[in-house]
């Protein structure tokens, strides 16, 4: 898997081969420096799928356990980044899933989890751009998990549409199917207009 | 020969393709010879294309940080040896 942005991948006294070979063999401080690469990543995606800070905690902790369990089957058929994500794609629907609700809005923007937001010289833009921001938002909680999955994978967390079908856990083209209907979905509930005028 | 609605449906369903540069060359000539004369479909990929760049451009999260805690399960888990271990 290539390099991404925000990724913290094991340094060269711990390539990520044998971070994963000793934690296979039961240590778990290899697991943790292994998996701790990923978390900040892990964790905004688990943010964007539940849209709640404290259930992404919870199932960010499940996620590592689950990871941690099951690394002794981990084969290395795929990267252990796509392996460790699809780990968290999974609970986190199974979760949604079980208490039967969508999210009230998916978090995309610093605004929604009062961070300083980014600096903006048009005060006008920056407004109509944290209009859409929670417009975006509203809409990707209304989508089916496994529609939101695929938009958050794909253009929000910038994945290949590869990786991202491999983390969803279904074929290329389904992904492709679902990111269609996912995106005009969300073009519906945003309507053409405001998106050309706003976020083009 | 395909007819002006068989096009119309057709592009309708390969606008993300379009828009992401997965179209083959045909399809991608087919789409554009059609949207040339389709309001529909030329607004169509305006917003879609608008769509994709607001949900990337709008990645406000640089900030966030897993939490502390991410580990506790992991750390008892492990002190407590199996089943939870990976060799359980």
């Amino acid at each position: 898997m290539p390099p991404l942005a925000g990724q913290r991948a094991p340094g060269p006294a711990g390539t990520e081969a044998s971070l994963i070979a000793r934690a296979q063999a039961g240590d778990v401080g290899a697991f943790e420096r292994l998996s701790g690469a990923y978390a900040d990543r892990l964790f905004m995606l688990l943010l964007r799928l539940l849209g709640d800070r404290g259930e992404a905690e919870d199932v960010a902790q499940e996620v590592m356990l689950r990871a941690w369990r099951g690394i002794g089957r981990f084969r290395g058929q795929s990267s252990y980044f796509t392996w460790l994500y699809r780990i968290a794609v999974n609970e986190a629907n199974r979760v949604l899933e079980k208490r039967g609700r969508r999210p009230a809005a998916v978090p995309i923007g610093a605004d929604e989890l009062q961070l300083p937001a980014p600096a903006a010289d048009d005060p006008a833009r920056q407004a109509e751009n944290s209009e859409l921001r929670r417009a975006l938002g509203r809409a990707l909680a209304g989508l089916p998990p496994a529609l939101r999955t695929a938009i958050v994978l794909r253009d929000v967390e910038g994945l290949s549409t590869q990786q991202a079908a491999e983390i969803a856990g279904v074929s290329q083209a389904a992904f492709k199917s679902r990111l269609h209907q996912a995106r005009l979905r969300v073009r519906a509930a945003i309507g053409d207009e405001t998106l050309v005028t706003t976020g083009g | 020969m395909p007819s002006r609605s068989d096009d119309h449906q057709w592009s309708q369903q390969h606008l993300s393709h379009y828009v992401e540069g997965e179209l083959g060359p045909r399809a991608r000539r087919r789409l554009d010879r059609h949207a040339l004369d389709c309001v529909d479909c030329g607004r169509g990929i305006r917003a879609m294309r608008a769509l994709v760049h607001a949900v990337q451009g709008l990645d406000g999260l640089a900030g966030v940080r897993a939490p502390a805690t991410i580990f506790d399960r992991v750390r008892l888990a492990a002190a407590g040896g199996s089943p939870s271990s990976p060799h359980a």
